[in-house]
């Protein structure tokens, strides 16, 4: 009975959650087939063309708008977000395994961690800059000071995430493995890893998109033009005239980050089916 | 016993969580060749033993001695150990035969591809798994990860393999079926099995010998007949769980409980003065029979058919609940009414008597 009234509502209450999620970005989607070059970031379309994607790519005769400034801070973005990627998500895998044991401190330490993520990104931004211009006296740059905020800044996500994931993992397979006469490295490689995989793959995938994504520490942390990410170059075409060619590559960003997440989901269906077998095995216990 | 023949030894060995003392200077010894069972209930301690004999525990105080050598600090893979999980702890991601060549080929010492294969099919074959090689370990049913994760363990030929309640995730019929694959095997082998179990048909069945836990200590040691029919303790009788117990008075040879007063020849030493008689031999008399030994007034509650015995329960003045076990091989089972009365008698020299005035 209650589910007759109760289930329509929270069907709406759902759409709606969805268009007021998709809905910038459809509005984002229309405009960016706007005519070029005259026409403007806002109703109507004056006509259909896809104008501005090939303006991205340099396809269309010169004009008085000037191409995105994106290609070269697409790579370094690109390049960044892996490296942190990795190297928060080992990070991230060596604290968790570390926090299954309790040790002295660690309480502190978790929240040390945590803090990363706490602490507002416009100030890590600036602190960071001052750090490396005033007390150490090194040039900052994408791949120095702004990578080391963004480590600092996903870092915690990573090891939430793999936190998670071992808290229920049991760990009488891996005593299976010691009590065959494996070193513990070896059953980390060959027991542990794979099956805690579905996790580590979503903390790579938190980690490369925060970074992706991320802007006020590299605002502060980057450095001059040479050393610009895609979001700031984005923002700094902001500053000068809004055109339609910004649309056109904010389409071009989300169909990638799709492609990611139907990558992510692939590999993470791949590697649910070994966890199913584990909780199988679990049960019986 | 001597300490040459012995496999391993664990000396005085002291392990608490918390301030709770989950072994407290434990000592037991197994030799060459040798089924030993650890009987004891949930939180006796016999798995933190098992652990801290695999290694994968750190003991407070005491050592473990393992071949002549003293193990006491070295990690859990160096030792050589057999381990057999409860809930198996096989690997779900690796086929049946990945599962059983783990160790030999990821283990500390080398072994040759054709070897491996070699040793993993005959144990393979010897479990009686031929056949489920490359299935996962999710496609084969319980008794079968049962096989598995035994020839995992065996294929390293450990001297020593240590059994975590093995047969206590597999149904009935399939325990019984186990138990004895489980000695033949171990036969076969020539391997020393440690078997925790807190199940005492099980401990009383399969060990050549069993010891018997308590809050972090052993309480006795010795043949399943000798611990069966002369149990050192009250508790051990308790664990038993063959025996009805009366607490009572031990004084100058008699005992004085719910039943009356019997004399008693023989007393066992203990902390408490306990009257244990066995379930079956236990007699239930209508309520005017006259009795030469303890009488005993009780009402009849239910009955339980056990297959080659019934199990008759009875209530007596108390709340205390009596069982009485007829043997079918004896005759057909008497007939009770519901809520009668009953006169419960036996034999006094078939009692075992603890007191604190016994030997």
């Amino acid at each position: 009975m209650e589910s007759r009234v109760l289930k329509p509502i929270l069907a709406l209450y759902v759409a709606a959650f969805i268009l007021f999620l998709y809905g910038p970005f459809f509005v984002l989607t229309i405009l960016s087939f706007q005519q070029g070059p005259d026409g403007g970031p806002q109703f109507p379309i004056i006509e259909w063309s896809t104008y501005w994607y090939q303006q991205i790519f340099g396809l269309t005769p010169p004009s008085r708008i000037a191409p995105l400034p994106v290609g070269e801070a697409l790579i370094r973005s690109l390049v960044l977000a892996f490296m942190t990627m990795v190297t928060s998500t080992v990070l991230g895998v060596m604290s968790a395994q570390a926090f299954r044991r309790k040790f002295r401190g660690s309480t502190v330490v978790f929240y040390l961690i945590v803090l990363g993520m706490m602490v507002p990104g416009v100030l890590t931004g600036l602190g960071t800059s001052l750090l490396a211009n005033n007390v150490i006296g090194i040039t900052r740059h994408w791949y120095t000071t702004a990578f080391a905020t963004h480590v600092a800044y996903t870092y915690p996500f990573a090891f939430l995430v793999m936190l998670a994931i071992l808290n229920r993992f049991d760990g009488s397979v891996e005593e299976a493995a010691w009590s065959l006469g494996v070193n513990p490295w070896t059953t980390f490689r060959k027991v542990t890893f794979p099956l805690i995989f579905p996790g580590v793959l979503s903390a790579m995938l938190f980690a490369f998109t925060l970074s992706l994504d991320e802007f006020p520490r590299s605002l502060f942390a980057a450095g001059g033009t040479e050393d610009q990410t895609l979001p700031l170059a984005i923002y700094g075409t902001f500053s000068v005239e809004i055109h339609p060619n910004i649309f056109a590559f904010g389409v071009l960003t989300t169909l990638f980050s799709f492609a990611l997440l139907s990558v992510y989901g692939v590999l993470m269906g791949l590697s649910v089916r070994r966890a199913r077998k584990l909780a199988m095995q679990e049960d019986i216990a | 016993m001597t300490t040459e023949t012995a496999i391993f030894r664990v000396d005085g060995v002291t392990k608490s969580y918390g301030g709770v003392k989950a072994l407290d200077s434990v000592m037991l010894e197994a030799g060459v060749n040798e089924y030993l069972s650890l009987l004891g209930p949930s939180g006796s301690g016999k798995t933190t033993l098992l652990r801290v004999i695999a290694g994968f525990e750190v003991p407070d105080a005491g050592r473990v001695y393992f071949q002549g050598r003293d193990i006491t600090g070295l990690p859990a893979h160096e030792r050589g150990i057999g381990f057999v999980f409860q809930n198996f702890a096989l690997f779900p991601h690796l086929t049946v035969r990945k599962n059983v060549a783990f160790g030999l080929m990821y283990g500390g010492e080398t072994v040759s591809a054709a070897e491996t294969d070699k040793r993993t099919q005959a144990v393979i074959d010897m479990v009686g798994l031929t056949g489920m090689e490359d299935r996962g370990v999710d496609q084969i049913s319980g008794g079968q990860r049962q096989r598995v994760a035994l020839a995992r363990t065996l294929v390293m030929q450990p001297k020593l393999v240590l059994l975590d309640e093995p047969l206590g995730a597999l149904d009935a019929n399939l325990r019984g079926r186990m138990r004895n694959e489980l000695r033949a095997i171990r036969e076969r082998m020539g391997v020393t099995f440690l078997h925790v179990t807190g199940s005492e048909t099980e401990a009383l069945a399969m060990g050549d010998s069993v010891v018997v836990l308590d809050r972090g200590r052993i309480i006795q040691a010795g043949k399943p007949d000798d611990v069966y029919s002369t149990p050192a303790s009250p508790a051990v009788a308790h664990f038993l769980n063959r025996f009805n117990l009366f607490s009572g008075k031990l004084s100058q040879g008699v005992f004085t409980g719910p039943f009356g007063t019997v004399a008693v020849p023989k007393a066992t030493r203990a902390a408490d003065d306990v009257y244990a008689i066995r379930y079956d031999r236990v007699r239930a008399q209508p309520i005017g029979a006259v009795t030469s030994g303890p009488a005993l007034k009780a009402t009849y509650i239910a009955s339980e058919y056990l297959g080659s015995s019934v199990m008759n329960f009875f209530e007596t003045a108390d709340g205390k609940v009596v069982e009485v076990e007829h043997h079918l091989s004896l005759g057909a089972p008497q007939t009770f009414e519901p809520r009668q009365d009953y006169l419960l008698t036996w034999t006094p020299d078939q009692a075992i008597v603890f007191g604190r005035e016994g030997k």
